[in-house]
């Protein structure tokens, strides 16, 4: 409101108009001091128009001109992060600008917290594909959360509710899904021992016994005393030495099949 | 005798004059070369600046005021992302420079994108304070966060991806088997293709606020829609 932005206002300072130097002409009453006009007048001559024209809805959408589209390759542009963060502010009038991030929703942490106990309660009952819903359910709804806030809240309950789904999908029996999902815990939460402790069971499962040994390697570089990892690390190093040992008795057996049935049947 | 003289002098006078006539040449010549020479700029362009700038002579209509600031703060977000770029380089560049494995050029030009990278937050700080008071003070912790949730759900999305390369590299074994257990399974299987759903996180909100509260009610309904497209899928599910 306090700023009308009619094109050729006079005393204004940004875009590339004639009046290159003189910053801080109409600035507000404050300790911030003025940027050096020399490298604003460089930010200036590095302007390129860009050729926008405006969307639904009510002109909040920015669309490439050409051929209204809100990401052109031929333009090369991409406007869907911008649109959506346009329309955001668009929805909720209220809001002037995006407020600090230490500013939370409530509603939300609470909404996705009861999903994740329900999926937790379903989980205790043996009901995994349900829980699996609920979790997945609860992984929607906190990733609503609007962007502003605070990304470490986000991240720590994305990091949960992806770990228990990992649980109920190994538990369920896709081991793939429970694969994908402690990768993703892992890119949340590197230093976090339950993402490494997740996928090194899934590829145990899914019987890639040396990529599982790599994955809880890695974990325990990052939480050596971990007794469950330990153990989890002892379990993959003796089934690999009986598996070592199986497949010599078989290379006994039978001396001269081709290499390749080896590792299959293996 | 004097002739001889005159003769024995001119051998080094010439020298003298060849000498440093050289090198007056040489030096006017280079630093020429070098003053034409621009710096080669740390950046690409721009983009969110031009964007924002583009929005404001938006003339007919004007560009609503929602718009500008979302274009301010995507512009904010580009710098925060170089500032953590030139933090991140400077010091490198600097020992490379130091030892002498890197040319001086790069590291002006780093000096230059970070000058010009002041006055640019500035700007940024000043455009906001402009729109509200008192935003400039935030607007770039509110650009990090939005990056950092960027990352994340562009982490979610890749999940489907992912999903079906994974299903692809770890042919699951158990789908060989017989599976007769279709009736109670079915149900539950569809999991998989909601949670596709969920990853690109444009779902709208009410309907987990809503199922918080109906907390079994939901269970049927979600499975029905995207039964059919990953059936192939689904064989592996049960177990």
């Amino acid at each position: 409101m306090s700023h009308s932005h009619a094109p050729g206002q006079p005393g204004h300072t940004h875009g590339p108009q004639p009046q290159a130097g003189q910053p801080g002409v109409q600035q507000p009453a404050m300790v911030m001091r003025p940027p050096d006009p020399v490298m604003q007048a460089v930010i200036e001559d590095s302007f390129s128009q860009v050729n926008i024209a405006l969307g639904p809805p009510e002109n909040v959408s920015a669309l490439c001109s050409a051929h209204s589209l809100e990401k052109c390759n031929d333009c090369d542009v991409d406007f869907i992060n911008l649109n959506r963060l346009s329309k955001m502010l668009h929805l909720n009038p209220n809001l002037r600008c995006p407020p600090p991030p230490q500013i939370v929703s409530q509603k939300l942490s609470m909404a996705i917290n009861n999903t994740k106990e329900e999926g937790n309660a379903l989980f205790k009952a043996g009901q995994h594909d349900k829980a699996i819903q609920r979790y997945t359910m609860a992984i929607n709804v906190a990733a609503q959360r609007p962007p502003w806030e605070a990304s470490q809240l986000m991240r720590e309950e994305l990091s949960t509710i992806i770990s228990n789904r990992s649980a109920a999908y190994l538990e369920s029996g896709n081991y793939v899904g429970a694969l994908v999902d402690a990768e993703a815990v892992i890119t949340l939460k590197r230093g976090w021992s339950k993402g490494h402790f997740r996928k090194s069971k899934a590829l145990m499962k899914l019987e890639r016994y040396h990529e599982a040994k790599e994955a809880i390697e890695l974990g325990l570089s990052f939480e050596p005393s971990n007794v469950e990892m330990g153990q989890i690390l002892a379990d993959i190093e003796s089934t690999l030495k009986a598996r070592e040992v199986t497949r010599q008795v078989k290379r006994e057996n039978a001396p001269e099949p081709l290499p390749i049935p080896v590792p299959t049947a293996a | 005798m004097f002739s001889v003289d005159f003769k024995s002098l001119l051998a080094p006078l010439l020298y003298v004059i060849i000498v440093f006539g050289g090198l007056y040449v040489f030096s006017t010549l280079y630093k020429r070369y070098y003053a034409n020479q621009i710096i080669e700029p740390y950046f690409p362009r721009h983009k969110e600046r031009d964007i924002y700038v583009s929005l404001l002579q938006h003339s007919d209509p004007p560009a609503p005021e929602q718009l500008l600031k979302a274009a301010l703060v995507r512009r904010a977000m580009t710098d925060v992302q170089r500032i953590i770029r030139i933090r991140e380089d400077k010091p490198v560049i600097q020992a490379l420079t130091q030892k002498g494995s890197l040319g001086d050029d790069l590291m002006t030009s780093v000096q230059a994108a970070e000058k010009e990278l002041e006055a640019e937050i500035l700007e940024v700080a000043q455009e906001a304070n402009s729109y509200v008071e008192g935003w400039g003070q935030i607007i770039f912790q509110t650009a990090t966060e939005m990056l950092q949730n960027e990352k994340m759900r562009g982490m979610l999305e890749q999940m489907q991806i992912s999903r079906a390369e994974k299903a692809k590299k770890y042919p699951v074994k158990h789908v060989v088997r017989p599976s007769p257990v279709t009736g109670s399974s079915a149900a539950s299987v569809p999991p998989t293709p909601s949670s596709a759903k969920s990853t690109n996180g444009l779902a709208p909100p009410t309907t987990g606020t809503e199922s918080v509260a109906s907390s079994d009610g939901e269970g049927p309904a979600t499975p029905s829609t995207p039964r059919t497209p990953k059936s192939a899928k689904k064989t592996k599910k049960r177990k």
